[in-house]
């Protein structure tokens, strides 16, 4: 079933089922995004594709990637409210991942400071691309989470890709998929042989 | 096991005319509180007294659930005089089975005194605790053993379910409950007839429904009493909306760290089954319905809706982005209705006594009543239930006895981690989800923390973002990342480095933060502290301007000194210290060694009061201590 | 087939035996039978005549040979390797075989049902007081589950440890109630009492400590549980009797 509605004043259709940002995508409309991926279940954690989406006489903001199409809605994707959300988004993310050329490409395009909070880095803005991608695409289930909150890391489990780990080694597919960039020196730290939470 | 509305009623009116008419009871409260006050020691020596008496077979022991006075607890109330005895211990169990249970005598020793006229008072019912509110859920807890599903039977249990099998279609059960405005008390507030049309209507079987019993906020803890209380009265009301749905399957949600609830809730649920409440054609009514316990495993965000159907799916109980209501795909993407304890709880009443009667309780738009778990800096804590209306004013000062100490009443926080501080100027306003919301606090579970002047409102911010940054699942950036920004600069902010600018990065933070999280916790974090900055900006200022903590709280702004004009030496303070920081030889002078002190404010606690030479500083810029003191 | 010449043959009594075997074993009807088969099968084995090799019997008596050859190959490497753990620790390796026995009966408990994986690794935790590496695989490989799911699980709650637990557990509450009235005060003398911090356990094995949100005896805060025990604001002397009566 079709559905009818606008983003950014544009009339735009998708099939029911749709989400926002993939009506989006397929009318040439862009928004920027970490966590999604085409191929991969949408996740809603990275929140830097929200959108204002006005219904009836309520606006709220939401995050295009998991929101359904609905008939009539009115689709905001660049205002004030929203840059200004994107922009804090960033500047926390920097915290964690200071020197990821595609962080730094959006703090330029929305004036996010670099160091506006104390930088800790661990290079991991826990989008979980590698996770879903090896569960759900790969079917190794290599890779993890572990904890919460502050506490949750990413995390490789080398032997369920099979064959004394040695797949895991040659596959890396995962890689290409970092937003950081920094994949590569992550996979050797956090190996899971018996993993203790501080 | 009973086959029809028939042999219910027969059952029942077999366990009244079994029940000897004016037989002495004495009920002994053995909720988690009582319990951990000994009760069961109280309940071991009641049972041998009866026998060493020859009295047992006139007298019946009973083990209950909650009273609700917890403050004033073990309990026991002996029946039908309804003399209340409170702080029962072991040693008055003989006295009280020879002068009251046996010679008719009472206690005074044992009775509530009121703290302004000394008056003693007798009955249960005339305590103010008691009397000022409106106990139609608790009152039960006082009169049933909650392993015992004849006790519920034989009180009217039941009663409503048969009702609703042999009478009503599903429809008009779901317009009661619509008519009588029940609203979610687990803290939405969102009306529990809308929720249950939702689901019913949704396309797609099977339905669930679902108890909620995570109730993760701290301080609250009125669904376990009910549960460990009257376990077969949120069992009623699940299988009767469970009737109206069109569900038969349903689920309890309880919290691992509530043991006996789980204990009564389990021995419940056999009970009911091999009553026939149960499993198939209930009541020969061909409604099929069973219930299964899925235990949580210590996480708060874990109660939220969504998040706690991704657990009972056998997930990790992470929320889900919400943008499809539960009511319409819930667990495994079917119409699954959840709803707290207390709601479920309530809709047996409104079956057995009708709409209006539950509509004529309570305010128009917030009909019946509100348990609410009053504690922190109150006289009588414990659990409160009362109509929606009652004041804060009320619930504090008439039902609480106000604050101890003669300290003065500083806030109240409402609705757990959730909800905001309200402070004085609004204590006559009235107690409902709508008002609440409106003075930017909100009802939440039902949590009511009462603060004095001694709580410093910086570090009560800085408590409920701490326990949210350990809470949160980590999924989303403004949650996981925001808050722990807010809390690293309420840190600061009460450790005496905190700066011009801090409050205003906390408000946009804190606006962030609400707007941007996946969940409902994210989406609230922000309200203690944008509560307390609304109300108590005055107490921020101090510490960042004057780094100081007004109410004596925050460690690194206070220091305990011992005053030499009046210490006599008498080392006790030295030898109670936990960790070494008291120097000085026996009959001198003593000293605190500001490097290693913990502030742990035991050296003030015992130092003599005739001496009472250890003094808590509010430390300015002057004296600011390092950190680690051991 | 025409049968003109007679050949006769004298054997010995171990010869008379073999071939009274092998026609047990051919299901052939005469001892003579059995020399005419052994004749063919050479025949045929250096292609004098088109045939099948051996027939049922023979393929299968090898394959049997073969297989238990196999079979006891790897019973001798599982021997070598049960050999090698058993010399580590006796007790130890049937401590792990009795564990993997009880994870089965809890995973078949609750239905072999991934829904009550949660369930089924808190009962687990109970049985053990912890959630061993190869108790997480065992359930992996029951409950057909990738591994990586139950880790996050089991890191993601509080109910659950990777490493063995202390045998009490000691737990302060801080609650909002008790945090009012002085929890962190507390939470500090049995720290020190114990010498551990939150979250860990002593290196004896004998406490752990944790904080927990609100255990609902407000009343009582500042609140300490020991086990199933509680207690209210005890004094460093109180503490000490406590930590006396744990063994």
């Amino acid at each position: 079933m079709s559905v009818e509605f606008t983003i950014d004043g544009k009339k735009v259709t998708g099939e029911e089922g749709n989400t926002v940002i993939d009506v989006a995508f397929a009318n040439g409309l862009d928004i920027p995004h970490l966590c999604y991926h085409k191929d991969l279940e949408p996740f809603g954690g990275c929140r830097i594709c929200v959108v204002e989406v006005e219904k009836g006489n309520r606006r709220r903001l939401v995050v295009s990637c998991v929101y359904p199409v609905e008939e009539d809605i009115k689709v905001e994707t660049n205002n004030e409210r929203i840059r200004n959300v994107r922009k804090t988004l960033i500047e926390l993310m920097l915290a964690r991942a200071p020197s990821s050329p595609k962080l730094l490409e959006l703090a330029n395009e929305y004036g996010a400071e670099r160091n506006r909070f104390p930088v800790e880095p661990n290079n991991c803005i826990l989008c979980g691309l590698c996770v879903r991608y090896c569960d759900e695409i790969k079917g190794k289930n290599a890779v993890g989470y572990v904890g919460r909150g502050t506490s949750r890391r990413i995390i490789f489990f080398p032997e369920n890709a099979g064959e004394e780990a040695q797949e895991c080694m040659k596959c890396q597919e995962c890689f290409n998929l970092c937003p950081t960039g920094v994949m590569p020196s992550n996979f050797g730290i956090y190996t899971l042989a018996h993993f203790r939470l501080k | 096991m009973l086959k029809n509305a028939e042999d219910l009623e027969k059952l029942r009116n077999e366990l009244l005319k079994d029940k000897k008419k004016e037989q002495t009871q004495i009920a002994v409260c053995s909720g988690t509180g009582c319990r951990a006050n000994a009760s069961e020691k109280v309940v071991a020596a009641f049972r041998q007294g009866l026998q060493d008496l020859g009295m047992e077979d006139e007298v019946e022991l009973k083990n209950t659930g909650c009273h609700g006075f917890c403050e004033q607890g073990p309990i026991a109330v002996i029946l039908p005089q309804d003399i209340c005895y409170l702080r029962v211990k072991e040693e008055n169990v003989e006295e009280i089975l020879e002068k009251t249970v046996r010679d008719g005598e009472v206690i005074e020793e044992l009775l509530f005194e009121d703290e302004g006229t000394k008056e003693k008072i007798i009955e249960e019912s005339k305590i103010p605790f008691y009397k000022n509110q409106e106990r139609i859920l608790l009152a039960e807890n006082r009169k049933l053993d909650p392993k015992n599903i004849d006790d519920y039977i034989a009180h009217g249990g039941y009663r409503a379910l048969s009702k609703v099998l042999q009478e009503m279609t599903p429809e008009e059960v779901m317009d009661q409950v619509d008519k009588a405005n029940l609203r979610g008390r687990g803290g939405g507030g969102f009306p529990a007839g809308k929720k249950f049309r939702t689901t019913a209507q949704a396309p797609g079987e099977p339905k669930y429904v679902i108890v909620n019993a995570d109730e993760g906020d701290p301080g609250a803890y009125m669904d376990r009493s009910i549960l460990e209380g009257n376990p077969h009265r949120v069992l009623e009301g699940l299988i009767i909306g469970a009737y109206a749905i069109g569900s038969s399957q349903g689920f309890v949600y309880v919290r691992q760290e509530y043991p006996l609830a789980l204990e009564n809730l389990t021995i419940a649920l056999e009970q009911a089954r091999e009553k026939g409440f149960l499993g198939g054609n209930i009541l020969d009514s061909g409604f099929n319905f069973d219930v299964a316990i899925h235990r949580g495993a210590g996480a708060f965000v874990s109660g939220e809706s969504s998040a706690l159907m991704t657990a009972i799916e056998g997930w990790v109980g992470e929320p889900r982005p919400k943008y499809i209501r539960t009511a319409v795909s819930g667990i495994h993407g079917k119409p699954s209705n959840l709803n707290n304890v207390e709601t479920w709880a309530n809709i047996p009443l409104i079956m057995d006594k009708g709409v209006d009667w539950f509509l004529n309780i309570g305010t128009e738009n917030n009909p019946g009543t509100k348990i609410l778990s009053l504690v922190g800096n109150v006289r009588n804590t414990g659990l409160v239930e009362i109509a929606m209306g009652t004041s804060l004013r009320q619930l504090i000062y008439d039902i609480g006895g106000g604050i101890p100490g003669d300290k003065k009443f500083k806030a109240v926080q409402t609705g757990g981690p959730s909800g905001g501080c309200i402070p004085t100027q609004y204590l006559d306003e009235p107690i409902d989800f709508d008002n609440l919301s409106r003075i930017g606090s909100m009802m939440g579970s039902g949590g009511m923390i009462v603060m004095d002047e001694e709580t410093c409102m910086v570090d009560v911010a800085r408590y409920f973002l701490n326990f949210l940054k350990e809470e949160s699942c980590g999924k989303c950036t403004p949650c996981r990342e925001g808050i722990k920004q807010m809390l690293d600069i309420l840190d600061k902010i009460s450790q005496g480095k905190g700066e011009e600018g801090h409050v205003e990065l906390l408000q946009e933070l804190g606006d962030f933060v609400e707007e941007a999280s996946l969940c409902a916790l994210g989406t609230t974090a922000p309200y203690p502290v944008l509560s307390t900055i609304k109300y108590f900006q005055d107490e921020y200022e101090a510490h960042i301007k004057e780094k100081e903590c007004p109410a004596g709280v925050c460690k690194e702004l206070i220091a305990y000194v011992i005053d030499e004009k009046l210490c006599t030496g008498c080392a006790l303070c030295r030898k109670n210290c936990p960790s070494d920081a008291i120097a000085g030889e026996p009959k001198e002078t003593h000293t605190v060694i500001q490097g290693k002190c913990i502030k742990c404010g035991i050296c003030l606690e015992v130092c003599p009061p005739r001496f009472a030479a250890v003094k808590k500083e509010k430390a300015g810029k002057k004296v600011l201590v390092e950190e680690g003191g051991n | 087939m025409e049968k003109s010449k007679f050949v006769g043959l004298r054997l010995t009594p171990d010869e008379e035996g073999l071939a009274e075997e092998l026609q047990g074993l051919l299901g052939l009807e005469t001892k003579s039978s059995v020399f005419l088969y052994a004749l063919q099968q050479l025949a045929v084995a250096y292609d004098l005549i088109p045939g099948e090799r051996g027939k049922v019997y023979h393929n299968d008596w090898r394959k049997t040979v073969n297989r238990l050859a196999e079979l006891q190959e790897q019973a001798q490497a599982h021997a070598r390797f049960l050999e090698k753990i058993k010399n580590q620790s006796e007790g130890m390796f049937n401590d792990m075989v009795e564990m993997i026995k009880d994870v089965d009966t809890i995973v078949d408990q609750h239905g072999c049902d991934e829904g009550r994986l949660i369930q089924i690794l808190l009962d687990i935790q109970r049985e053990n007081n912890w959630l061993s590496k190869e108790a997480v695989d065992w359930v992996a490989r029951r409950l057909e589950i990738p591994a990586n799911r139950i880790y996050h699980i089991a890191t993601f709650y509080k109910a659950f440890s990777l490493e063995p637990r202390g045998r009490h557990s000691v737990a302060i509450c801080t609650g909002t109630a008790c945090h009012v009235r002085g929890s962190m005060r507390l939470l500090d003398r049995v720290s020190q009492a114990l010498k551990i911090k939150p979250g860990q356990t002593s290196a004896d094995l004998k406490f752990s400590l944790d904080t927990v949100n609100c255990l609902g005896c407000c009343a009582l805060g500042p609140v300490i549980q020991v086990d199933d025990e509680y207690y209210s604001n005890p004094s460093s002397q109180e503490l000490e009797e406590i930590k006396e009566q744990c063994e």
